[in-house]
């Protein structure tokens, strides 16, 4: 009662007789007591038509699995691509006439420019040592009788967006000791707008199979509404108002849904295991230290709240429709 | 207690089941309604509970007016009834605790109190001992007796029966009438409806007697 009571509203308890103190909390105790029957119960009916109930729980699940493990997927393509644009840099090669002074200065003056991170300088001669070491050309190397090689600079831009990096590179080309820039990033701006529009596909896709869960909890309930017909006709006749009718629909809405959504958790990352070990191998071809990851935290989290959500609303939509039509009759 | 005036039912299909019935019931009565079938009994009894609104006239129950009342209300007044029918309308899938607990449970009541009143609610129709049975696996007179445990259960004010004895044997109807004849003497008000006259005579109450859906008597 206490934490009903509003401030102020004294005289509406004065002018009712008092009730003792454990009415409220008794009426907890049986809200919470006929909350968890129900529950139960719910679960209990699911359980005795292991058949019927199976079949909507494994549409449930694959409705949505697909939408989970795409999205699992897209996520752990974004991982690496993201990695990429942050590591983009541009090579800017001098003119081979120019000595190592005048590029160490001119790289000197590029660390100063706002738009870049770094600006780190590749002499001739460390351009050789490192093609020597990394190629195995060095003996064909060491005969060579002079430096082939131009000074690189590698610049990091600050912004990696398409415009940004644009006007950079005009920038530098004006510049008298630029020979050559060089911007491997039109294939990184594809591979993020192929990405872009699977995440779109994903979302629609979630969306539709959504409506999926939605039908397929609600039918379930309309037939089981169906066959409790009787029941609900009698329990009517006893005085049970449309929440107390609802309630145990909503709670098997909610079980369908839930054990749906634990299903789906397991396809996933099912599916993601199968796809584990040959992207793994792929990133081990390509030196690198990603790897697959199974459902985040956060995805399981809008998996299942989304998926309850949805059966509940199914069962919901059902339950005030045959509600409606009873009491027309 | 229950009062109707001016009282007509009309269908579509079969014309005026009641005509323009009037009375009134005091608390604390016990009542008979008795006529052929067909006469509008079970109409009448319908109208009570909000089963179906009648076409005219004004129905009260303590104080509540009946045929106005909104889609929502009508919960609350059925829970004021104990309502009893011919065909018991048990659930079959359930014990006979869980039949009789049900009102208990629609109203909230918690654990602990509903299986006290349940078991006294079985006490008074001679049940205890059935508690965990099926309905179908008890006769025809226990199952009406699962089906009055249910109805006085949360201690209703009024009672309303159906051709409570419509399928029962004479020995067992009597029965039966005496237990609603012991619950009116606690104060409860009845109203029972019946087409078996000698058994109504034995009881010698007031009885209403309904022809073609008029009243013809006890008004």
């Amino acid at each position: 009662m206490a934490l009903m009571r509003k401030p102020g509203s004294r005289r509406g308890i004065f002018r009712q007789p008092l009730q003792p103190e454990t009415a409220f909390s008794d009426r907890i105790s049986a809200y919470l007591a006929l909350q968890m029957d129900s529950l139960k119960a719910s679960f209990a009916r699911i359980w005795e038509t292991p058949i019927a109930s199976s079949l909507t729980i494994l549409v449930v699940a694959i409705a949505l699995a697909l939408p989970a493990s795409f999205n699992a997927l897209i996520q752990n393509a974004r991982q690496p691509v993201e990695a990429l644009e942050t590591t983009s840099q541009i090579s800017l090669f001098l003119k081979p006439e120019l000595s190592n002074e005048v590029a160490l200065k001119l790289a000197n003056k590029l660390k100063q420019n706002p738009t870049l991170i770094d600006a780190s300088l590749i002499t001739k001669e460390d351009g050789l040592r490192e093609l020597a070491a990394y190629s195995g050309f060095g003996d064909a190397l060491a005969a060579l009788k002079s430096n082939p090689l131009p000074a690189v600079i590698l610049l990091k831009p600050k912004a990696t967006d398409a415009d940004s990096v644009s006007r950079l590179l005009i920038d530098l080309k004006t510049l008298s000791e630029a020979d050559k820039v060089q911007f491997d990033s039109e294939w990184l701006q594809k591979l993020q707008a192929l990405l872009a529009i699977a995440e779109r596909s994903v979302t629609a896709f979630s969306l539709l199979l959504g409506f999926g869960v939605l039908f397929t909890v609600g039918n379930t309930i309309r037939l089981e509404l169906q066959n409790r017909r009787n029941e609900i006709a009698v329990v009517q006749l006893l005085g049970a108002t449309h929440r107390f009718i609802r309630r145990p629909f909503i709670h098997s809405g909610f079980w369908y849904a839930f054990l749906g959504a634990i299903l789906a958790w397991g396809m996933a990352n099912l599916l993601i295991l199968g796809v584990r070990t040959p992207a793994n191998q792929l990133a081990e071809l390509y030196n690198s230290p990603y790897r697959l990851s199974f459902l985040r935290l956060t995805d399981t989290g809008i998996l299942f709240s989304s998926a309850i959500l949805l059966g509940i609303a199914g069962a919901w939509i059902v339950v005030a429709h045959f509600l409606r039509e009873i009491d027309s009759e | 207690m229950i009062e109707f005036k001016h009282v007509t039912k009309r269908y579509p299909e079969s014309g005026e089941a009641l005509s323009d019935v009037s009375f009134k019931i005091e608390r604390g009565e016990l009542t008979f309604l008795t006529g052929h079938s067909g006469a509008g009994k079970s109409t009448l009894l319908r109208l009570i509970p909000a089963m179906e609104r009648p076409s005219r006239g004004e129905i009260t129950l303590d104080g509540v007016t009946v045929q106005d009342l909104p889609t929502g209300k009508i919960p609350f007044l059925r829970r004021k009834l104990g309502l009893i029918f011919q065909d018991y309308r048990l659930l079959n899938d359930r014990s006979v605790f869980d039949n009789v607990a049900l009102p208990l449970l629609i109203t909230g009541h918690n654990p602990h109190e509903v299986g006290r009143r349940v078991r006294a609610a079985l006490d008074k129709v001679g049940l205890l001992k059935k508690e965990k049975r099926l309905p179908l696996a008890l006769s025809g007179g226990e199952q009406q007796r699962v089906g009055i445990a249910r109805a006085i259960v949360h201690k209703p004010p009024v009672i309303l029966a159906d051709e409570p004895t419509g399928n029962l044997d004479s020995e067992l109807a009597e029965e039966i009438m005496r237990m609603f004849r012991d619950f009116n003497d606690v104060g409860v008000t009845v109203l029972i409806a019946s087409h078996d006259l000698p058994l109504v005579r034995r009881f010698s109450r007031r009885t209403l007697r309904l022809e073609h859906g008029k009243l013809i008597e006890g008004g």
